[in-house]
């Protein structure tokens, strides 16, 4: 799946993110203190149950949290932009030890500080992001073309003047154009007869011809027709891979996908899967990959982090943690997991529900649901610490705490 | 194209629409008694009013009297204005025209003031702009018309004496050819500021008075709807894509929250229409309103069955506009099954 050389760079990084929503009842602690990287390259599957706070996270990355009721309590998302080795565009070579990164160019930036215009920039050029219901996501009232368009007007205005022939110093309301950044009456001075209405047809001929590019990289069949056609003549499956297409547009270093394939049939979902990790492969595009299905994220994922209740409980590479569960919820997620030689009858299930997240106690978020815990699980809260290079847990079971009795897997207490 | 079929298709109901109101029309008035008497004055003898009611057809049964009717608005003649003293096919254009004026006046203020209001308090969800607007909305919407009317007239015209009331100077007026019967647009056409001030002086009250209302309707829906919108998914994903807020709130918010508003301003027109005999009769202006508010009163049932005819086919024509409107702003419309 992943080279080890690119292993080493994290493209962004999580430290103590805390994100709280004011509600009636309290403060309502949705992610509480969740630090991970993403590696360059790597897909990291972010996998629980619905509430845990998993979304949330990922729409941190390109601050798309309302604000209020949304409180940006601490932490940091740090962001590391690369830049592309200019001796072969990314695909690897030996200029850049294969990397496609141009070594000593990477700039560093939080995104959680930056200003808004700084983050806009950012947004749908360096980082993109899928949703889960593409026939949400995307506008009912615009055509598929006019909004893939748009990525190409916001962050590729230099490369749309070049491709039209005009010179790079262009100014006015054909740059304007170019930029989605009219001014009143641009409309009537592109419309008139004469030299700027011709200029803005070239644009509009080039931007046409970027956004069937994009979309025919997500294999859709006859892109130049489909351009012209509204979200709601579309299937579902169509529609997420026009999601993809404006994701990726402008090669993104990371793309956010929040659960991109729940609102899909399965057979679609094979097919979108495939279509991410080719892109991917191609592109050398970080995934944070969202998602509750944990053989999903078995299949696509290098690393995968497990979160229950606004706080990371295990984390470290697939193979590890679907191997060696440490944490008892993971335990318990993969334990509910029906397979082909799981025998008829009853699917495990974890007892309890998830505790509400307004004002927590200092103790184990699982406590109360744990099977194995402890007086020691319900007074301390443990924190996600190594137990190998590649995997860390929070549990006492692998990091005692100090004082009282230690939870062990033999131990059932419930 | 479906479109022209729609159109087409629209057209031809029309008729069938027509003849039902027509006899709705004409059933009510006639349930108010026979219309003989704007006709007669107390000298007359019991011979006399007997030739006027056969001269009006009215001492035959009442199915036939439709029939006249009808037969008469199929060559022109609506029938005799007891009030105008005049043919009511002569009178209704003029009147007509100084009414539309002052609907259009208003309606196009109600239109995009209300718009523009609706989208700057949604942007702005219980912040102190979105009170403001809610506060001025609220007011408008619920301030009776006949009241908010005098309230500026009083302060306008009878205090601080600003304001003129009437529709024209007479002199001006006069002074001016009118081809289309609309004040401002007769003044533009004969190139004459003056009569084009005094238009437009003599409009500033009534329109507020009549506008305030449709205004205050159209901004709140276009809140409410933009509110919605504003949550959808859509919307992140335009963020997402690195648009400024500006862009994803007129290109992508606003112009869905039209969709749901387009169908309130088309209500909000009749509204205006209804609204017309008050500020009218407030304002002494010459239109149609105050000509009915009068009908009403004398009895005047050939003016009466004529306007409500005419606001119904209106009604219709303007409700086909806004289905048009619709289909263009949301695709995912199709016009008719």
């Amino acid at each position: 799946m992943l080279d080890e050389r690119h292993c080493a760079a994290p493209v962004a990084s999580v430290r103590d993110l805390k994100v709280y929503f004011q509600s009636k009842r309290g403060i309502v602690h949705a992610v509480d203190g969740v630090s991970f990287d993403i590696r360059d390259g790597e897909t990291l599957g972010l996998v629980g149950e619905t509430g845990c706070g998993k979304s949330v996270t990922g729409r941190s990355f390109l601050r798309l949290l309302p604000v209020p009721p949304c409180i940006l309590a601490g932490g940091s998302v740090t962001f590391h932009t690369h830049v592309v080795c200019k001796a072969c565009a990314g695909v690897g070579c030996e200029a850049c030890d294969g990397t496609g990164r141009q070594a000593g160019r990477d700039r560093s930036v939080d995104l959680l500080g930056i200003s808004s215009e700084d983050m806009r920039r950012i947004r749908g050029d360096r980082i993109a992001m899928i949703f889960q219901d593409p026939g949400k996501a995307l506008n009912p009232t615009l055509p598929i073309g006019a909004q893939i368009a748009e990525v190409f007007l916001q962050h590729r205005t230099e490369e749309l003047i070049a491709l039209a022939g005009l010179p790079p110093d262009t100014v006015g309301a054909i740059r304007r154009f170019a930029s989605q950044s009219p001014r009143f009456g641009d409309g009537w001075l592109l419309s008139l007869p004469g030299p700027r209405r011709a200029q803005r047809l070239r644009v509009e001929e080039s931007l046409a011809k970027m956004v069937a590019d994009a979309l025919a990289e997500t294999q859709v069949p006859n892109p130049g027709k489909l351009m012209a056609r509204y979200p709601h003549e579309l299937s579902g499956g169509m529609r997420q891979r026009v999601m993809i297409a404006q994701a990726l547009a402008c090669n993104p270093d990371l793309l956010i996908a929040d659960e991109p394939t729940t609102a899909l049939d399965v057979t679609v979902e094979a097919r979108i899967l495939e279509l991410i990790r080719n892109l991917q492969q191609r592109r050398k595009t970080s995934v944070l990959y969202i998602s509750h299905d944990l053989s999903l994220v078995r299949r696509i994922s290098d690393r995968v982090a497990v979160m229950y209740a606004g706080r990371i409980v295990e984390i470290g590479t697939t193979a590890e943690v679907f191997a060696n569960p440490r944490h008892p919820y993971t335990r318990g997620l993969m334990a509910a997991v029906p397979g082909a030689d799981t025998p008829r009858g009853k699917l495990a299930a974890i007892r309890g529900t998830v505790p509400e997240l307004v004002d927590p106690p200092t103790a184990c978020r699982f406590a109360g649901r744990c099977p194995h815990e402890t007086g020691t699980c319900r007074s301390n809260d443990p924190v996600l610490e190594a137990i190998t290079p590649s995997q860390s847990v929070a549990c006492f079971i692998d990091h005692p705490a100090q004082s009282g009795e230690r939870p062990t897997y033999e131990r059932v207490t419930k | 194209m479906q479109l022209r079929d729609y159109i087409l298709r629209r057209l031809m109901v029309l008729p069938v629409l027509i003849i039902g109101v027509s006899i709705v029309v004409f059933t009510l008035t006639r349930i108010g008694g026979s219309p003989v008497g704007i006709y007669l004055s107390h000298e007359m003898t019991p011979d006399e009013v007997a030739e006027i009611e056969a001269r009006f057809n009215l001492d035959k049964p009442v199915w036939v009297q439709y029939l006249y009717w009808v037969r008469g608005i199929a060559m022109g003649d609506f029938g005799w204005s007891g009030v105008a003293a005049a043919p009511v096919a002569d009178v209704f254009p003029l009147k007509l025209a100084a009414t539309m004026e002052l609907a259009i006046a208003s309606g196009l203020v109600a239109l995009f003031l209300g718009i523009a209001l609706g989208t700057y308090a949604g942007a702005r969800r219980n912040r102190l702009p979105d009170h403001v607007t809610r506060i001025v909305a609220v007011s408008g919407a619920s301030l009776p018309q006949f009241w908010f009317g005098i309230l500026l007239l009083i302060i306008f015209w009878a205090h601080i004496g600003i304001a003129p009331i009437g529709r024209s100077d007479a002199a001006i007026f006069a002074s001016i050819a009118h081809p289309t019967g609309l004040y401002t647009i007769d003044a533009i056409l004969a190139g004459s500021p003056t009569a084009l001030w005094d238009a437009i002086w003599h409009l500033v009250l009534p329109s507020v008075t009549l506008g305030y209302g449709a205004t205050a309707i159209v901004a709140r829906m276009m809140r409410s709807a933009l509110v919605e919108e504003l949550q959808q998914d859509y919307v992140d994903a335009a963020r997402a894509k690195g648009l400024a807020e500006r862009i994803v709130l007129k290109r992508h918010a606003r112009r869905n929250a039209l969709v749901p508003t387009v169908t309130v301003i088309g209500l909000t027109f009749g509204f205006l229409l209804q609204g017309t005999i008050t500020v009218e009769i407030i304002y002494r202006w010459p239109g149609l309103g105050r000509w009915m508010a009068d009908s009403v009163l004398r009895g005047d049932q050939a003016t009466l069955m004529t306007y409500v005819l005419f606001t119904s086919v209106l009604f219709l024509v303007v409700n086909l506009i806004v289905d048009l409107v619709y289909a263009n702003l949301d695709r995912r419309v199709t016009l008719g099954k």
